[in-house]
């Protein structure tokens, strides 16, 4: 008993010990090849830094500093050491340590992404289920019609669309920006999500001209979500659907109800908590085409700007922080693969 | 779920009334939405780009400032008064003494003085303006130097017109005075507080510096001890916006009060808005077509002559430069003295036909057009692809990022370029320097700074003359160099070929007063405000 208990223990720490050594070994082939796929990129820093108009003696100087001269093996060496000791280097762009800019910028995209995934599983999942019970029924070939929408509009079009309309028109969605203008800096800065910290100020006023910003934005990024999600709902449904189970159940006398949401439903959580947790993922890598159209100072917009420029520092910070993000994820959903599914345990 | 989309759903309703009755921007704040993407640094001694130089002429203050854009006639600023000794090898400026900075420490002589030592002991492109007159780290101590408190004295290196120097401590953004005590509270490792005023100010002009978030917004908040007295604004507000139709919605409905660089098609729609102005301004910065000369037809002088012929200047004017650009054929900008009218160049297909025949190249040859891939850059490429086939020339688009397209510029690789350049105040000697002058055509030179020296054009005869004009003190004999130097270059074909000289659209509501866009986009907020 005793020794199957230790072996038990013993064969989740080599499990552990292997799930970290795989992490580490995908993050530092991420952050390799980003390195050296930015070395190779043809944009030039040192351009950036100096201007266009800057004599060789001023370039040769900002080449040396950045340490651009060194082979290329020694600069990913010292990132790398730089990196072990908390240092990601300093930003181009703002000419902050990249950590902070990235503290600065995610809360942003956080809470946009937050609320579109929450609008693509609030309507996504139902969709899904209503389209699959439904199938070649009115119910499908609307929930198809909508998916499609959200799928091959193009985003930026329909932001400016949106803008237009619930901003400009009916007054009813704010402008660019996370808040009224009159409220910038107003707020104590607490967790960086505005929504959060107004409220926690208790600032009433000030959590509305937020919530008015980000309703528009969020619910458009969220159209994506909500095409992938009931689509892929759709399909494991139907896959449920057609099993023996499901024909015994009905047989039993179950309603149709209970069936679809009690038995068949539930033997689809699984997949959908990968499916709902990769799409997240996607979303916190940023969106810089509603981050550009509602001025919205997120992740994607610091990380196209960056990407751009040539700024490594900055590249390398974020790429590090969605491999983080999509390793956190998986161990999130494997975690409740073994609450939803006994086999697992 | 039942319950939570529904109670979003309304609450974002409820909030719809809300809209109706939303305040417009605050009386005493002017909230401008801009693109900040390109502002990196407001380091005075390396912020060479225009949006930085916008922010530090209403963060700092200079010695001297233009006279209506006037390049030879300068008006006080934190200097009374000045005199330029008879020789013309020296000029001293007396400073008014009620000046103080920001941190409250007052302004004085050795803080002019340390400024530009700081500029070209950093090093950054800024001080390339400094050295072209002959100062260097060695010597600018001891020619830039206080004689008391209010009182600098700057002597000259080389044989220069002073008034060149006068003009550029007028409006070369690294001849702002930075406060030396406060900075130097802030070095690190002797960076001269280099890493601390990237993202800090400690200037004496009439905003402090309260926010900057990068890529997101900046706010200036008014200096009460301005000595020039207070602005009008409390604070000023600009906010990142990239996406001109933003823009727009956004002044329309009254949630900004100053808007720039929206796109020609959104300024076209809103010029008949009786609640929005739009105010049209003359940059100094030029559009161009350039071509290498390392490459061996366009060292041929028919063959650019050709190009100049398969240039439809009067069609890209009116078709694709409204709002970006005004016709100009010289290199030298609009409304100088110094400048000779347009020589008259248009498309001209068959008499480029002969040349190119003239020149070996009956059936023309292939090249590329590398160019930014935004408008109007690949409008004026892809019309210029259209007439260059007609001339038999095929040419195909390179289109990229503005580093990746100045870059391969400077590094000399490149066949033919639609860039724009020269962004400073128009000056008939600077503008001459930056497009005509290569004192040096090796690549070992690597001077990158000369755009002649980047399309390899060498002509010491107009570097001769340009230099002259650089020394000559009598203003007609000077405006007969400059005349002189633009006739030569127009008959060299020089490789490099003005098209269009900027305009920025400044797009405001219409009870904003006082606002007066600047030559090189650092347009002071002062005088700003809101007649409502």
């Amino acid at each position: 008993m005793f020794a199957s208990s230790a072996s038990l223990l013993g064969a989740r720490a080599s499990g552990t010990a292997r799930r970290a050594g795989t992490v580490l070994v995908t993050l530092l082939g991420l952050l390799a090849l980003t390195f050296f796929i930015g070395r190779v990129m043809p944009l030039d820093p040192v351009l950036a830094v100096v201007g266009p108009d800057a004599d060789s003696s001023t370039y040769d100087q900002v080449y040396r500093a950045m340490g651009l001269d060194k082979p290329i093996w020694t600069q990913f060496g010292l990132y790398l050491n730089d990196l072990l000791h908390g240092n990601f280097g300093n930003a181009l762009l703002t000419g902050h340590p990249v950590l902070e800019d990235i503290k600065r910028v995610f809360p942003a995209t956080i809470e946009l992404a937050t609320l579109a995934i929450l609008f693509g599983v609030l309507i996504g999942l139902p969709l899904g289920v209503v389209a699959a019970s439904n199938q070649g029924k009115v119910g499908d070939h609307v929930a198809r019609v909508i998916t499609l929408f959200g799928y091959s509009t193009p985003i930026f079009w329909v932001g400016m669309m949106g803008l237009l309309v619930f901003y400009a028109w009916l007054g009813w969605a704010g402008g660019a920006g996370r808040i009224d203008l009159a409220y910038d800096g107003m707020v104590e800065e607490v967790t960086g999500l505005l929504l959060v910290d107004t409220a926690i100020a208790r600032d009433w006023e000030a959590f509305a001209s937020a919530l008015k910003h980000i309703v528009l934005p969020g619910l458009i990024l969220g159209l994506n979500s909500v095409a992938y999600i009931s689509r892929m709902t759709r399909s494991f449904m139907l896959e449920q659907l057609s099993q023996e189970y499901i024909i015994t159940a009905r047989v039993k006398g179950l309603s149709r109800r209970q069936v679809v949401w009690g038995h068949a439903f539930r033997n689809i959580l699984v997949q959908l908590l990968t499916v709902v947790a990769l799409a997240y993922g996607s979303l916190l890598e940023g969106a810089v085409l509603i981050e550009t159209v509602f001025a919205w100072p997120g992740f994607g917009q610091y990380l196209t700007s960056s990407l751009m420029l040539g700024d490594m520092n900055a590249v390398m910070g974020c790429v590090l922080v969605i491999g983080l993000i999509f390793v956190a994820l998986n161990l999130i959903s494997d975690a409740l693969y073994k609450v939803f599914d006994p086999r697992t345990r | 779920m039942k319950t939570v989309f529904p109670a979003l759903l309304g609450a974002v309703l409820a909030l719809g009334p809300m809209a109706a009755v939303q305040a417009k921007t605050p009386a005493d704040q002017l909230i401008v939405g801009m693109s900040l993407v390109n502002l990196f640094s407001i380091d005075p001694a390396n912020a060479p780009g225009l949006d930085a130089s916008g922010i530090n002429a209403n963060l700092y203050d200079t010695l001297v400032k233009r006279d209506q854009g006037n390049p030879e006639k300068h008006l006080p600023q934190l200097a009374e008064r000045w005199e330029v000794s008879e020789d013309g090898k020296s000029i001293t400026f007396h400073l008014r003494d009620d000046v103080k900075f920001h941190s409250g420490n007052p302004l004085t002589a050795e803080d002019v003085a340390w400024s530009l030592y700081r500029v070209m002991k950093l090093n950054f492109g800024l001080a390339t303006n400094w050295k072209a007159y002959g100062y260097t780290v060695e010597n600018i101590q001891a020619l830039i130097r206080a004689s008391d408190a209010h009182t600098l004295v700057v002597e000259l290196p080389q044989p220069t017109d002073p008034l060149l120097v006068i003009d550029s401590l007028a409006t070369s953004p690294s001849a702002v005075v930075v406060d030396r005590v406060e900075v130097l509270k802030h070095e690190k490792n002797g960076d001269l507080g280099g890493a601390w005023l990237v993202t800090n100010e400690a200037g004496s002009g009439p905003f402090t510096l309260s926010k900057w978030s990068a890529n997101d917004a900046l706010v200036m908040t008014r200096f009460d001890g301005y000595w020039g007295g207070p602005a009008k604004m409390k604070r000023v507000l600009l906010r990142h916006m990239t996406e001109s139709q933003s823009l727009r919605l956004m002044l329309e409905r009254g949630d900004l009060d100053l808007a720039y660089g929206m796109a020609a098609p959104d300024i076209k729609a809103i010029e008949s808005s009786d609640k929005l102005q739009v105010q049209s301004l003359q940059r100094g910065t030029m559009y161009y077509v350039a071509m290498s000369m390392k490459q061996p037809q366009f060292a041929n002088q028919k063959v650019r002559e050709a190009v100049r012929n398969l240039i439809d200047y009067q069609g890209l004017d009116q078709q694709v430069m409204p709002h970006y650009g005004k016709l100009n054929q010289q290199p030298m900008q609009l409304g100088l003295e110094a400048r000779l009218p347009d020589p008259g160049y248009k498309l001209d297909v068959p008499k480029a036909k002969a040349l190119l025949a003239e020149a070996g190249y009956p059936d023309g040859f292939t090249t590329t057009i590398r160019t930014l891939s935004e408008p109007p850059f690949i409008d004026i490429a892809a019309r210029m692809q259209a007439t260059l086939a007609e001339g038999g020339i095929k040419a195909t688009i390179v289109p990229g990022t503005g580093n990746q397209v100045y870059g391969a510029m400077r590094a000399r690789n490149f066949e033919m370029i639609v860039a724009r350049g020269a962004e400073r105040y128009p000056h008939p000697y600077f503008s001459l320097r930056t497009f005509v002058y290569n004192p040096d055509n090796s690549d070992a030179a690597g001077l990158p700074n000369f755009q002649g020296w980047r399309a390899s054009f060498f002509d010491r005869q107009l570097n001769e003359l340009i230099d002259r004009a650089g020394v000559e003190r009598d203003a007609a004999k000077r405006l007969a160099l400059y005349h002189e130097a633009q006739t030569r270059y127009d008959q060299e074909a020089g490789p490099i070929m003005m098209i269009s000289q900027m305009t920025d659209t400044a797009v405001s509501a219409v009870d904003i007063k006082g606002f007066t866009g600047d030559d090189a986009e650092a347009t002071r907020y002062l005088g700003v405000y809101k007649q409502r």
